[in-house]
């Protein structure tokens, strides 16, 4: 069996309005897949239900051939699947190193009585900031921190979790040029080193440059999937995107 | 940052021990030691309520129902069951614990409102019960808990309960003490500060939240359960009311409620107030207007308490602070990259 | 069980129930705009109430004229706490530390009535106050009447001024989706304002219509609070109509609940409904979409 996370026809209503419209889709693992598509098409929405944090009205969602629809969402980051937010969210009183920290490894539970700096911890927490560039930081609460050493450190976080796959929701949004570079050379550093990837973003030249895959969402469901370049000339896309 | 704050603590702790050890001797009369007694109770119970008010932020108006009902469990297994006082004290601990299960299954599901909510209606609905099932708890003709110790003196009695309740409020620090460093008060700060995001990095919030809030009806109902065994009489009126569980927010909010002794120092400012107010106001309903604007004051206005302004105060009259922070971590940091240099790459 | 016995609790409890409703209504209302739980919602009800018997007393006017000055009064005073105290908390802490907020002007509140009234239990007496007609057995006293009509007049006018004015438009869409609102050139600050003076509006209403055959005392507010509470987490949190089914239905649960339980225990109903919720289905029964998220 191929490791992958797959979904069957996931739907979702809030009220009137379809944000899942039965989105089966399948993201095969080791690679950088990205989910792109016009807005409210429910990207958002579908990252939120394979996460847990809200449930889908009806459909399923598997990860390595086990079913984690109905699982809590601390459930499903201990089954491996990270996530980042939109509007990047961090704890803003607390500090880089604690924000690090915070994030739960496979088994860290049971040593929840363990002092929270135990130095293997640290270690790792702060050889984690050291990777993203942002360990001169860690004594600084997140609040004090510029928008794109938020997002930094989100994703430090979400590392700390040691999950093997990692859901990024617009991790471009708001970043100058420069930060984008390192982010998208992070991406493809961390897949190398074994990471699937799943990347929720508008900015075009990143998608096409970074993934493997892409799937494009309209009116909660894919349209359509393929490499970045058979992507680029589908039509239907064009159609999504610009309403045709 | 982090040595000052070491420092502090340290500094608190040789304070308070000192204050708790000589107090029974300086004493003028027993009347101001069992004044002592009464701010004592207060720095318990607020340190108790503060496991789930200051790690977890959720704020629990209910939490002087729960000291009534240890200290009514405690009386009712003396009185009903016969039970030894302090077997039935802890005893009572134990089984408000278990109560907190079912409380906390309906309140902690959801987020905050529902939880204020549900500590209200705690009070209530204890109030009701015990107020209406005379036959059991003696309704509103109170119930009276027989002295553990009936061969001591009054003063004697005072001292007694004096260092049980020192004991008992150290042990209640250093839990709290214990969980502020652990991976499990970090978790349950992440809740504090964004609860999806701290489920979204793998922590159980629901398990966590229930364990501390547990904990805190724990030692809560140790505290009332020692009171009811100092006070020797019992009213529902009093034990159930949403007037003394609010005290317990008001100290522990004026303190500090990320600091270890904030709700033990806001238990002295406000305990002391409260007998203030109490002799100058006499039986007019003014004591509430007093409580109520100092509460509303400090939501307002000192919303992380006094110790932390204090502490940004100390900061802002020693300019060179924040320099010397940064070189430390600097510092730290450089030997940590040293030391990585190695191994990556 | 005696037939017209039930008929006139289901009466009386419907007529409690849309007492209920009005109220809920207001807490909904806050709730709904800025997610906070306002417990000194009842302490204003138990202060108009208070006015309105002084009114009776002192100037020898029937009650419900003071509503002429009550109800303009708590409105601008609902502005005002929203403008002036709650909107300046920091966002973050907002419905924690709004509730401590609140909870501290329900107990001064209480305080300043017991000082400047005492802590005697006030009652009026109204020339109708006795009065009753029978409804197929039963006995309702006109006054219940009055209450109920004054709630329903209330209520109503509430729901034409959220469906069919322009404010109500602005109001709705401020409770929808904050951010939007904005976006479409509402002044939502503005908005949330006015929508607290209406919710404490209907508390000068309510506590008018209490006020007519209730005896009232300072702390009296903490005997509505719970029920209140109760009322609008299960009719799910900021729903409206939601929050007057619930009224309704636990309004009459309670007054039917009364001849076998007796008045104490019957109050019992609006916890158990309350934990109820919580535990099975806490988005509440007849709830909106923000009641799962608090």
């Amino acid at each position: 069996m191929t490791k992958s996370l797959e979904t069957h026809e996931l739907r979702k209503t809030f009220g009137g309005v379809t944000a899942l419209d039965g989105a089966t889709v399948k993201f095969r693992h080791g690679r950088v897949n990205a989910l792109i598509g016009p807005n409210g098409s429910g990207k958002t929405t579908f990252f939120n239900c394979v996460t847990g944090m809200i449930r889908p009205d009806s459909g399923t969602t598997t990860y390595q051939g086990q079913d984690i629809t109905r699982k809590t969402p601390h459930a499903i980051v201990r089954a491996g699947i990270g996530r980042t937010f939109q509007l990047c969210r961090v704890f803003p009183r607390m500090t880089a190193l604690d924000n690090v920290l915070a994030a739960v490894r496979p088994g860290g539970i049971t040593r929840a009585l363990l002092g929270a700096r135990h130095p293997s911890e640290v270690d790792r927490a702060r050889s984690w900031l050291t990777r993203l560039g942002i360990e001169h930081l860690a004594g600084v609460e997140a609040r004090n921190m510029s928008w794109g050493q938020q997002k930094l450190l989100e994703l430090a976080g979400v590392l700390n979790a040691g999950p093997e796959t990692i859901l990024l929701d617009e991790p471009a949004g708001g970043v100058n040029p420069a930060l984008l570079d390192r982010i998208g050379s992070l991406v493809r550093e961390l897949n190398a080193e074994g990471r699937t990837f799943v990347i929720v973003e508008h900015n075009m030249d990143l998608v096409m440059s970074i993934s493997d895959h892409i799937v494009v969402f309209d009116r909660g469901r894919p349209i359509a999937e393929g490499t970045p370049a058979a992507i680029r000339s589908d039509e239907r896309v064009l159609g999504a995107y610009l309403g045709v | 940052m982090r040595n000052v704050s070491r420092w502090a603590t340290s500094g608190g702790a040789v304070l308070l021990v000192a204050a708790l050890l000589l107090f029974p001797s300086v004493a003028p009369n027993p009347y101001v030691l069992s004044a002592g007694i009464v701010v004592l109770n207060y720095a318990v119970l607020s340190t108790s309520w503060n496991f789930v008010g200051g790690f977890t932020g959720y704020i629990s108006l209910g939490h002087g129902a729960l000291a009534g009902l240890g200290g009514y469990a405690t009386g009712l297994l003396v009185v009903k069951a016969g039970l030894s006082s302090f077997l039935a004290l802890f005893a009572a601990a134990v089984l408000v614990g278990l109560v907190a299960v079912p409380v906390g299954f309906a309140a902690l599901r959801v987020r905050g409102a529902s939880f204020v909510i549900v500590s209200i209606a705690i009070v209530l609905i204890l109030l009701l019960v015990f107020q209406s099932w005379a036959s059991f708890t003696g309704g509103s003709r109170g119930l009276v808990v027989p002295r553990p110790f009936p061969d001591l003196s009054r003063p004697e009695h005072h001292r007694a309960f004096w260092y049980l309740y020192s004991g008992l409020l150290a042990l209640a620090l250093l839990a709290w003490w214990l969980v502020d460093r652990s991976r499990f008060g970090l978790g349950l700060k992440a809740v504090r500060e964004d609860e999806d995001k701290a489920e979204a990095l793998g922590t159980p919030t629901f398990a966590y939240k229930m364990i501390v809030f547990v904990v805190s009806a724990f030692f809560t109902a140790l505290g009332g359960g020692l009171y009811a065994l100092w006070f020797g009489d019992l009213d529902p009126v009093f034990q159930f009311s949403i007037l003394s569980g609010s005290y317990l927010v008001l100290m522990a909010l004026l303190g500090g409620v990320r600091n270890l002794f904030g709700p033990v120092v806001g238990a002295v400012v406000v305990g002391v107030a409260l007998e203030y107010f109490k002799v100058s106001f006499g039986d007019t309903q003014l004591h509430l207007v007093a409580t109520g604007v100092l509460l509303g004051l400090v939501v307002m206005f000192m919303p992380d308490g006094v110790l932390p302004a204090l502490a940004a105060l100390v900061k802002r009259l020693r300019p060179d602070d924040s320099a010397t922070i940064r070189e430390e971590t600097a510092e730290e940091l450089r030997d940590r990259r040293l030391a990585n240099a190695g191994d990556k790459r | 069980m005696d037939g017209a016995l039930l008929f006139q609790s289901v009466v009386l409890g419907l007529l409690l129930g849309g007492l209920y409703a009005l109220l809920a209504a207001g807490l909904t209302l806050y709730f709904g705009i800025m997610r906070v739980v306002m417990i000194a919602h009842s302490a204003f009800l138990i202060l108009a109430a208070y006015l309105a018997w002084w009114t009776h007393t002192e100037l020898g006017i029937d009650p419900l004229l003071s509503m002429i000055v009550t109800v303009p009064l708590f409105f601008g005073a609902g502005v005002l706490l929203q403008r002036g105290l709650l909107s300046r908390l920091r966002p973050m802490t907002l419905t924690m530390m709004s509730v401590l907020l609140t909870f501290a002007i329900a107990v001064t509140i209480e305080g300043l009535l017991g000082y400047a009234f005492t802590g005697t239990q006030r009652r009026i007496q109204l020339g109708y106050g006795s009065a009753s007609f029978g409804l197929f057995g039963a006995r309702i006293a006109v006054v219940k009447l009055i209450a109920f009509g004054l709630a329903a007049v209330a209520l109503g006018g509430l729901y034409l001024l959220m469906k069919r004015t322009r404010f109500g438009w602005a109001l709705r869409a401020t409770i929808q989706h904050q951010d939007a609102a904005r976006l479409v050139g509402i002044d939502t600050a503005r908005i949330a304002g006015y929508g607290f003076g209406l919710g404490l509006a209907t508390a000068a209403v309510g506590g008018t219509a209490l006020s007519l055959d209730t005896t009232i005392y300072p702390s009296l507010h903490w005997h509505w609070i719970g029920p209140l509470m109760a009322i609008i987490v299960v009719g799910g949190l900021g729903s409206v109509p939601g929050a007057a089914a619930a009224a309704l239905i636990l309004g009459l649960a309670q007054s039917v609940l009364q001849i076998p339980m007796g008045t104490t225990w019957a109050q019992t109903v609006f916890y158990l409904a309350l934990f109820a919720t919580l535990a099975f289905r806490p988005q509440g029964f007849f709830g909106g979409r923000l009641a799962q998220r608090f």
